[in-house]
């Protein structure tokens, strides 16, 4: 768990919190996938997280971003998208 | 809990449905529908799985042993729906006679530009819900599940376009920022809120007389976007006639509420209730042809080892 970033473990620490998860933050494998097979999240789970980062980050994730999958795939891209994008 | 719909994958129907698609567009819906009845017939005695959980909703709906007539009404109710679906959806509506009841529980809150759920059922027909959104310029999405029938879709498809991009496929992670999205325009949302399409987020409801599970998902997608749902029947009543239902479920669904997973087994039992009304009222227009109640093999619960949570631990908020 060396290699991961002090926004990854802030950004699992409220995924985790926000979800109601049963897992400690520091074990969300950061390029597992976080829906479907990997933590077993779905899109209502992605649009209450996508709630979340709006209020901690004043980033809006939107369905039309061309990345938007790529964003959803794990820890590690959600949280390049939340530093390239954050307003706060 | 039942998830058999997945499995089965209207995999009969497909045939039946194209082969009525074709014969609506090529023939008009008067000799279509007669066309129906051996449509029909071969379908009721060949088609074993769906006859067998036809009967077993029909006595419980009924409270009687379902006769040949029964599943005959049952599949031709059906087989009917499809074959309107085709021009409802080539806005064809003069050949209808459509009642609306409720529509103002709609109406005040898009006025207002607020955005509402609409949470059906594969109780009767959603698309008769076009007839309603005519000329109001409402936009109208349904949320769907992919893997259902995409051959049929991709016949609809080709009768109507928009009807495609009016599709949310439910698949996807961002699914649910379309929702938000949509709803934050003034527009509605589409669900059908009797197949379970997740085993993390069901609520088993007494259901015309024996338990069953139904999905509870919607109640929490309304309580994250503080938007009202709105329930929405779509009832065919025989030929020629269709009778919409609108009534309003819930204003508001609490998020601050202290038992959260009381407020989901609350709200997915009213909208349970609510269900087996529209089904007494019209029983022949369940298209669940599938093991509603899981009666067949109790233990099915794939997938469940790998989630992150247990299915009881994450109810809506």
């Amino acid at each position: 768990m060396a290699d991961v970033t002090p926004l990854e473990s802030e950004v699992a620490g409220l995924i985790v919190e926000t979800l109601d998860l049963k897992i400690e933050p520091a074990h969300i494998e950061p390029e597992a996938p976080l829906f479907g097979a990997g933590l077993g999240l779905d899109s209502i789970d992605a649009l209450e997280m996508s709630l979340a980062i709006s209020r901690a980050y004043g980033y809006r994730l939107r369905s039309d971003d061309p990345q938007i999958t790529e964003t959803f795939s794990s820890l590690r891209a959600l949280c390049s998208a939340i530093a390239r994008c954050r307003t706060k | 809990m039942s998830l058999g719909w997945r499995r089965q994958r209207e995999r009969g129907h497909r045939l039946l449905l194209a082969t009525i698609i074709r014969i609506a567009l090529g023939l008009g819906r008067s000799a279509a529908r007669v066309l129906l009845y051996p449509i029909v017939w071969y379908f009721v005695v060949f088609s074993g799985p769906s006859r067998r959980a036809a009967r077993r909703y029909l006595a419980r709906v009924l409270g009687r042993r379902p006769g040949p007539s029964d599943l005959i009404r049952h599949f031709y109710a059906f087989a009917s729906i499809i074959l309107d679906r085709v021009y409802l959806l080539t806005g064809q509506f003069h050949r209808f006679n459509i009642t609306i009841e409720g529509l103002e529980v709609l109406a005040a809150r898009l006025g207002e530009g607020q955005g509402c759920l609409l949470l059906g059922s594969h109780l009767g027909c959603f698309d008769v819900a076009r007839a309603c959104g005519r000329g109001y310029g409402i936009e109208v999405k349904l949320v769907m599940h992919e893997d259902n029938a995409p051959m049929i879709r991709a016949a609809l498809a080709r009768l109507n376009p928009a009807a495609v991009t009016d599709v949310i496929p439910s698949g996807t992670a961002e699914a649910m920022l379309r929702v938000q999205e949509c709803l934050a325009r003034g527009g509605v949302v589409g669900i059908l809120g009797d197949r379970v399409v997740s085993p993390a987020h069901i609520v088993e409801c007494p259901f015309l007389g024996r338990l069953a599970a139904f999905p509870s998902g919607t109640f929490r997608l309304a309580s994250l976007l503080e938007v009202p749902v709105v329930l929405f029947f779509g009832l065919y009543l025989g030929g020629n006639r269709y009778a919409i239902h609108f009534e309003l479920l819930a204003e508001r669904i609490d998020r601050a509420r202290p038992d959260r997973a009381g407020a989901a087994r609350y709200w997915t039992e009213r909208y349970a209730e609510r269900l087996e009304h529209y089904c007494r009222m019209a029983p022949y227009n369940w298209f669940n042809f599938y093991d509603y109640w899981g009666e067949e093999d109790a233990v099915n619960t794939p997938g469940g080892a790998t989630l992150a949570r247990r299915p009881a631990e994450r109810l809506p908020t």
